[in-house]
């Protein structure tokens, strides 16, 4: 029969061993997630038993290490030590010791526990003011003394850059592997090229993967940001936060931080009213702000929601007339998703007036200039006293973008697939001229077309975008792109297929020239180019005016 | 490849014919001669010419050159992608070794009535041209020679065509050598950041 | 035979705090690894005594002192908790727990407290 000490002995490993592993995976949650009270909470409750249980059974080292980590962590918890780099490789030292210790209770040959490594959790402990240089110093120690490596490596955003746009060179070259085959009919080189095919598209979404962060690593930060600017607000806020998991490429997000701050700030500073405002609109003091992430086929659909005063429709009228952004006719004539969009131009919000009154949109053209760099899409939509909605769709990845590929006077262009809406063939017939342009009927939505030939290619003084005898053929292809709540039709001359393209970025001087986001190579070596929707929408705006 | 050649005087890219070149102490001893140097100028090239190696090349009917430190390249012109909505010195674009480049066409740049001697030639050639701030194509019609010459050989830009306009500044001199005129141009400045700007800015 | 509830997350301290009670003749009436079973269990076996970890991973010790207490205001509650947790003993003892354990805890100190407790008068209500 086992003795009762044998017994305490077994439930005691069992159980550290299970704490050790939960440990292991909550202390990787913390890092992606240094913000999260749950989380720390649970490392601080696991330590704690694990503390509790070896001085009760006698594993006094045990013990002491977990009594050194728990305080790191109540540090952490109280903001008085940051989940730093430094902190967190000592920290992961730590619970690997504990998990060595846990192994080795019965080894009678275990030793003692790495002096340095013990040394390195009283600096992080007792040692706060200067303990980043005290902890360098000791690091190199500690990396002649591994024998078991962690599971996780920390790497360069840099280095995956890199690796990004060699998978994308890559990517070209086995188009063009592959067209070649096809046009030297080898079946040879045709089964070594769709091998060469799954491969590289294998390892493209491999880096796609790599690079992948949860969303959850930029929502962590908000709390407190939004207790701090509601505690200077003098407002009341509830933040919820929606879809920690969602995962998004690393840069994306990077680019997407300040603008999220930005709207985050927006929303309270002006959208949510003070508590007694609210109260005296009927609705609860305290006011909602939610930050909802979903996933949406390949993209990232990111919402900011709060139930504020919304926005007052009449008073971006008002400045979109004073602005010279619109006559004061077409702005009475607006639907309100386009007076919205109008909050997003350059010159609408950066008047320290309009904010007053309005309540939105300082610098929002900025949020949506960052927002159209990463191809992504955003839009607003309000309801007076009642709050206001942001969306924003977001690629997942940043390098390969799904795009249309189509042909304007025998040149290749593309167009990310995040701008378009529909592809249609219409006849001729079906295109009515109306005011210099040419409009469509498509579903009972009026829908302007241009054609793209006539766009980029008449000579300016002689454009005319109104007039269909420009067109080649009865019937048109047309891509309904949308932007910023404008749909436009594009009309092609020859339409191909879908395909993921590498976008590389055109090069000085080009980079200049914003009607293209950049060029891709297509598997034949040629070059195409590809349309930057936000730039062709107002290139066209303004030639309509002329 | 030497930013000036002192001793390797045949130092030029594989692709380019060479061209009968004048050796330093020729030209120094004709100038010499001639008389149209002083003596400390003709003594000190003597001592040591300091040397640029050019790239020339035909522009209508007249010769300019580029330094060869700034050219990255000389390569047969690969098919130039048009872009609409570009000034009509670009050319377009052409993927040269992987790297996408906008090919500028010079003579239109600097309102050059082109050779219509060159009519009806179909190759052409494309320079490759890299400073700091941008990377180009430069399309002639001719293939580009090599040439080295005394750096002294090299006039500075007369000073009324630095005033005729600003936008002349990109010709850095003008070199005269047997009974050649050649223009030679700083590509640093062939597109000046205004000009650049100037790209429709959509 | 007196009746005791063991609300603790860590199996091994509810094995060892079980084995002394029930060694020393007490009755267990039930073990709780979380909060919201502790309640269930206060509420359905209505010990004569709890013995409360202070933190458990869906709750604090605190909180279930107070849940326990809106159900039975005279339930006897003893607090088993770690060195450094003074505060929230303290807390607790403010809203009626009737003594303190500290962890690692001698059978002893355990089993002393435990009777003492118990042999209170039980304010009538």
């Amino acid at each position: 029969m086992k003795s009762r000490e044998q017994e305490y002995k077994e439930i005691f490993i069992a159980e550290a061993l299970e704490y050790f592993d939960a440990l292991n995976r909550h202390i990787s949650i913390l890092e992606k997630e240094p913000e999260s009270d749950e989380t720390l909470a649970e490392i601080f409750r696991l330590l704690h038993n694990l503390k509790a249980n070896s001085k009760a059974i006698g594993y006094l080292q045990i013990s002491d290490v977990s009594h050194k980590l728990e305080t790191a962590f109540s540090l952490i918890r109280n903001k008085e030590l940051s989940f730093s780099d430094e902190v967190v490789k000592v920290l992961f030292d730590g619970v690997d010791l504990l998990g060595e210790l846990i192994h080795n209770v019965d080894n009678p040959n275990y030793g003692e526990p790495d002096p340095l490594l013990l040394r390195n959790l009283d600096i992080i402990v007792e040692n706060l003011s200067d303990s980043t240089i005290e902890l360098a110093k000791v690091q190199r120690y500690n990396t002649s003394k591994n024998l078991a490596l962690s599971e996780l490596i920390y790497i360069q955003i840099r280095k995956l850059d890199h690796m990004m746009n060699l998978v994308g060179e890559l990517m070209i070259d086995r188009d063009r592997i592959l067209s070649i085959s096809r046009e030297l009919n080898s079946d040879e080189l045709k089964s070594v090229s769709s091998h060469l095919y799954r491969i590289t598209e294998e390892l493209q979404y491999s880096v796609m993967d790599a690079r992948l962060v949860n969303i959850g690593s930029l929502f962590n930060k908000f709390p407190r940001i939004v207790r701090d600017v509601a505690a200077a607000e003098g407002k009341q806020v509830n933040l919820v936060l929606e879809g920690h998991n969602i995962q998004i490429d690393r840069n994306i997000l990077q680019i997407m931080a300040d603008s999220l701050l930005h709207l985050v700030r927006n929303a309270i500073t002006h959208g949510l009213e003070k508590p007694e405002e609210r109260q005296a609109a009927g609705k609860d003091a305290t006011g909602q702000l939610r930050l909802a992430a979903q996933s949406d086929r390949e993209n990232v659909l990111l919402r900011l929601i709060d139930d504020g005063r919304g926005i007052d429709l009449n008073v971006v009228r008002r400045t979109a007339v004073e602005k010279q952004l619109v006559s004061a006719d077409t702005a009475r004539t607006m639907a309100e998703h386009e007076l919205l969009s109008l909050l997003f131009e350059p010159g609408f919000s950066t008047a320290k007036e309009v904010t007053e009154f309005s309540g939105r949109g300082v610098g929002l053209d900025v949020v949506k200039n960052a927002i159209d760099s990463i191809g992504g899409r955003i839009s607003v939509s309000s309801v007076k006293g009642s709050g206001t909605t942001f969306s924003m769709q977001l690629p997942t990845s940043i390098a390969v973008k799904g795009a249309l590929l189509f042909e304007v006077d025998s040149i290749y262009f593309a167009i990310p697939l995040i701008h378009t809406e529909q592809v249609v063939s219409l006849d001729k017939d079906e295109l009515h001229e109306v005011g210099g342009v040419l409009i469509a009927d498509l579903k009972g939505e009026t829908v302007t077309v241009v054609y793209l030939n006539e766009l980029l290619n008449a000579p300016e003084q002689e454009m005319r975008l109104g007039d269909k005898t420009r067109l080649n053929g009865q019937v048109q292809n047309i891509i309904i792109v949308s932007y910023n709540n404008r749909k436009l039709g594009l009309i092609v001359d020859k339409l191909y297929r879908q395909q993921d393209i590498v976008v590389k970025p055109l090069s000085k001087p080009l980079e200049q020239i914003d009607i293209y986001g950049g060029v891709t190579l297509l598997g034949t070596g040629k070059v195409c180019l590809v349309l930057d929707v936000p730039a062709i929408t107002r290139y066209f705006t303004q030639r309509r005016q002329i | 490849m030497p930013k000036t050649s002192k001793t390797n005087k045949k130092a030029e890219p594989e692709t380019l014919k060479a061209l009968p070149e004048t050796t330093s102490a020729e030209v120094a001893a004709s100038e010499a001669g001639k008389g149209e140097a002083t003596v400390s100028e003709s003594a000190r090239e003597l001592v040591s010419p300091e040397m640029v190696h050019l790239i020339v090349f035909k522009l209508g009917t007249e010769e300019y050159a580029i330094r060869i430190d700034q050219v990255k390249e000389v390569t047969v012109t690969p098919e130039i992608t048009r872009m609409p909505r570009t000034p009509d010195f670009v050319k377009g674009v052409a993927n040269i070794r992987g790297d996408i480049i906008a090919i500028i066409d010079l003579a239109r740049r600097f309102n050059i009535r082109p050779d219509t001697a060159a009519d009806g030639v179909n190759t052409s050639y494309t320079l490759v041209v890299e400073t700091d701030t941008y990377s180009i194509g430069v399309d002639v019609r001719e293939v580009p020679q090599s040439l080295n010459l005394p750096l002294t050989k090299i006039d500075k830009t007369p000073s009324f065509l630095q005033d005729v306009s600003v936008s002349e500044n990109f010709i850095e001199g003008i070199a005269k050598t047997d009974n050649r005129l050649i223009i030679v141009l700083d590509m640093h400045k062939i597109l000046t950041h205004e000009e650049v700007n100037q790209l429709p800015n959509l | 035979m007196k009746r005791i509830l063991i609300v603790d997350d860590s199996f091994y301290m509810r094995t060892m705090l079980k084995n002394m009670l029930s060694d020393a003749g007490y009755e267990i009436v039930g073990e709780a690894p979380n909060g919201q079973t502790a309640l269930e269990l206060a509420k359905e076996t209505k010990p004569d005594l709890i013995t409360l970890d202070v933190i458990l991973p869906d709750s604090t010790g605190l909180e279930v002192l107070k849940g326990i207490r809106q159900e039975q205001p005279d339930q006897k509650v003893i607090i088993v908790s770690a060195v450094g947790q003074e505060v929230i003993v303290n807390e607790a003892m403010e809203y009626g727990a009737k003594s303190y354990i500290v962890k690692p805890f001698s059978e002893e100190n355990v089993l002393e407290v435990v009777s003492k407790v118990l042999a209170e008068d039980t304010p009538k209500s």
